[in-house]
């Protein structure tokens, strides 16, 4: 097609043709001087009307009519720069079929044989002004007008046939692309610059709810997203990216009113000429298959990710076992010499001395000591079994701080307690939290010694996690999800405080604060790493002569675990 | 006087033999006898017939579980009840002293001063003498 001769050039050249061999008759054939001048005048005017056709756009030939009226006005002016060159006969004959070459061009039937009426009118009309047809000689030229009818019905009859023909094909192939357009699984559409649909094949009608295309094309592509004006803003500016950039452009959408993802690949339909953007072709197929599946094996990996690191975290826990009881093994035993070894001395004084017995004390106080450190490294590295169970957080608390009763009235401490919800259930292990919880109970009590009010204040309450933090966030390995809910129960109480430094290294083995025969340092320690045991998280604020409060976040349900226990 | 209770010692630790035969027998209530390994201690129970036998869990020759097992077995020293008493202990339910067992048997975790030690083998003396 885009090496097809331009009907405009066509017309130009067969024009111009026709000029050539009518100046030829009007110049070399004429038998009447004084006609001469007008002959000369029309050859010009001709040319000129030529000159104009060259200066005509192209598009106004495509046009049957107009271009009809070309070929009318060439038919009336053709005869008369003959009849004004005195020359009627059979070279007005052979002129003719330029006309008739002309009028083919038109590609319509009913014009050429109107045509071809209309100019036997007037060469009959010619003849018989010339005398023609009175002189002996009329039979031949009468003849001439049946000839030409049957030279028009000849050629209209290869238009129409070549023209049939080429309809035929041209359906044929419009046919197998809409066949391809239509029975594809992918929706289809076409756009313009503003979004508006030129084009939708029946699956994206179908798919959209539109009664019938012809509905659609009232629509522009945002007002599918009408719930969504940020979905409806990107899928426009996609179009209009493809428009500036003039390439293609894929994206992934997810159409929230089907609960549907698309994968949409938006290609630029070009101007044949210019290589412009005209339009943009979207493809939307079908993804929600794959993404589930995507989003399965992601969630696959996640769980064998987590469950690697736990057994690794295992594995550590376990060797770290392994070798704390053979240390507790190891250095009992001389413990247990040296309590044998002062029971006899003890048994064994002369004389009763009172300074003896009293340093004897201290040695069985020192290896007491020596065994609680033991006690606690055991049960800082045992593995016991964690089970994981839902707890009325309430109520252990209840628990845990009757247990304590005796050290809380001892240290003359008020005990508060505030419950947003009696029945919050967290996930966990009893044991532990009921160790966590006394744990910090202990100390509030003990950080309380010297100090006024003593008031250790307890709180239980759920919350929404909105802010990225400790083990708090997107990725896998947080324990808490952005979006979630947690249990956090506060453990707060009046006392002395910790300065920073201090703060920061509560949670390290060994460190304390209290006079070397009343802590190990290994409590906060074990209650660290209890609540990395159950996914949950342990925080410190304090303000040194003002109080202390721990925040213990935990998971309101089991389902967190699930990848342990599977 | 009353007669003294026949204890047999079985533990690698030569040292904890010694204070624990020294303590017990200095009390006036104890004849204790010692072994610083299974083999001998099996063959000096069954020649001696002790009343309670403290018996160590870890030791180099054999374990004390299968000293346990091997007394067990034998006629003469089937009835003889036994303590372990053992660094090896690892679980806390075990402070709870002479309640708790391995298999029939009696345990107590070290270290472990004296006069914990013989209240604990009079509880149990008491108490089989009480099942017979």
């Amino acid at each position: 097609m885009a090496n097809r001769i331009s009907r405009k050039k066509t017309i130009f050249l067969v024009r111009l043709m026709v000029i050539i061999t009518t100046a030829y008759f009007i110049i070399f054939s004429s038998v009447n001087r004084e006609v001469e001048i007008y002959g000369y005048i029309f050859i010009v005017f001709y040319l000129l009307t030529n000159l104009i056709v060259a200066y005509i756009p192209e598009k106004y030939f495509h046009d049957d009519k107009i271009f009809y009226g070309f070929v009318l006005f060439d038919s009336i002016l053709l005869p008369a720069g003959i009849y004004f060159s005195g020359y009627v006969g059979s070279d007005l004959y052979l002129m003719f079929f330029f006309i008739i070459s002309l009028t083919t061009m038109s590609a319509r039937f009913e014009y050429l044989m109107l045509n071809t009426i209309f100019f036997s009118i007037i060469y009959c009309w010619l003849l018989y002004e010339k005398g023609v047809l009175t002189g002996p000689q009329s039979g031949s030229y009468l003849i001439q007008i049946p000839f030409i009818m049957v030279i028009a019905l000849f050629y209209g009859y290869l238009i129409t046939t070549r023209l049939r023909d080429k309809d035929i094909r041209i359906n044929e192939v419009r046919q197998r692309y809409e066949q391809i357009v239509q029975a594809t699984d992918v929706l289809m559409c076409i756009v313009d610059y503003d979004g508006k649909f030129l084009f939708a094949n029946q699956k994206f009608v179908k798919f959209h709810g539109c009664r019938d295309e012809e509905n659609l094309y009232s629509l522009t592509i945002s007002q599918f997203y009408h719930e969504d004006e940020n979905e409806a803003e990107k899928s426009l500016n996609y179009v209009r990216s493809v428009y500036q950039n003039n390439d293609m452009v894929q994206y992934e959408s997810l159409d929230k009113s089907h609960d549907i993802w698309f994968a949409n690949t938006l290609s630029p339909i070009r101007d044949e000429s210019n290589r412009n953007v005209i339009a943009v072709c979207i493809i939307s197929k079908d993804i929600t298959d794959r993404i589930e599946k995507e989003n399965k094996l992601n969630h696959t990996v996640e769980l064998l990710i987590k469950t690697r690191d736990q057994l690794i975290q295992q594995d550590k826990m376990a060797a770290l076992g392994r070798m704390a009881s053979g240390i507790a093994h190891e250095i009992r035993n001389p413990l247990e010499i040296i309590y044998m070894g002062v029971d006899y001395l003890e048994n064994n004084i002369p004389d009763n001395n009172a300074q003896v017995l009293e340093a004897i004390e201290k040695i069985f106080n020192a290896v007491h000591r020596a065994d609680t450190i033991i006690k606690n490294i055991l049960s800082f590295s045992r593995q016991s079994e964690c089970k994981i169970t839902q707890i009325p957080i309430c109520q252990l608390l209840d628990k845990t701080l009757s247990l304590a009763q005796q050290t809380i009235q001892k240290g003359r401490v008020t005990v508060k307690c505030e419950y947003d919800d009696k029945s919050l259930e967290v996930a966990g292990d009893y044991n532990m939290l009921e160790q966590v919880l006394l744990n910090l109970v202990n100390n509030a009590v003990d950080a309380m010694k010297e100090s006024s009010p003593k008031v250790l204040m307890v709180r239980v309450y759920r919350k929404l996690i909105t802010e990225i933090g400790y083990k708090t966030g997107y990725r896998y390995t947080d324990f808490f999800k952005i979006g979630d809910d947690m249990i956090i129960v506060e453990v707060s109480d009046t006392g002395k405080g910790m300065p920073k430094d201090v703060q920061s290294k509560i949670f390290e083995p060994f460190f304390t604060t209290k006079p070397s025969n009343e802590g190990t340092g290994l409590g906060l320690s074990i209650v660290h790493m209890i609540m990395e045991r159950l996914n949950g998280t342990i925080d410190v604020e304090s303000r040194e002569n003002q109080g202390t409060t721990f925040f213990i976040k935990l998971q309101p349900t089991i389902k967190v675990f699930d990848a342990k226990e599977a | 006087m009353q007669e003294k209770i026949k204890a047999l010692v079985i533990d690698d630790e030569v040292d904890f033999c010694y204070f624990v035969q020294k303590n017990l027998m200095q009390s006036g209530m104890f004849d204790v006898l010692v072994s610083n390994n299974g083999k001998d201690g099996i063959k000096m129970a069954v020649n001696n017939k002790p009343d309670i036998i403290l018996l160590d869990l870890f030791m180099p020759d054999m374990p004390g579980e299968d000293v346990a097992d091997a007394l067990k077995e034998n006629f003469i020293t089937a009835k003889i009840p036994i303590l372990f008493v053992t660094a090896l202990a690892t679980n806390d339910d075990v402070t709870e002293g002479a309640e708790n067992k391995i298999g029939n048997n009696y345990i107590l975790p070290k270290p472990i001063r004296t006069k914990k030690l013989m209240e604990t083998i009079m509880k149990i003396l008491n108490k089989t003498s009480s099942d017979k």
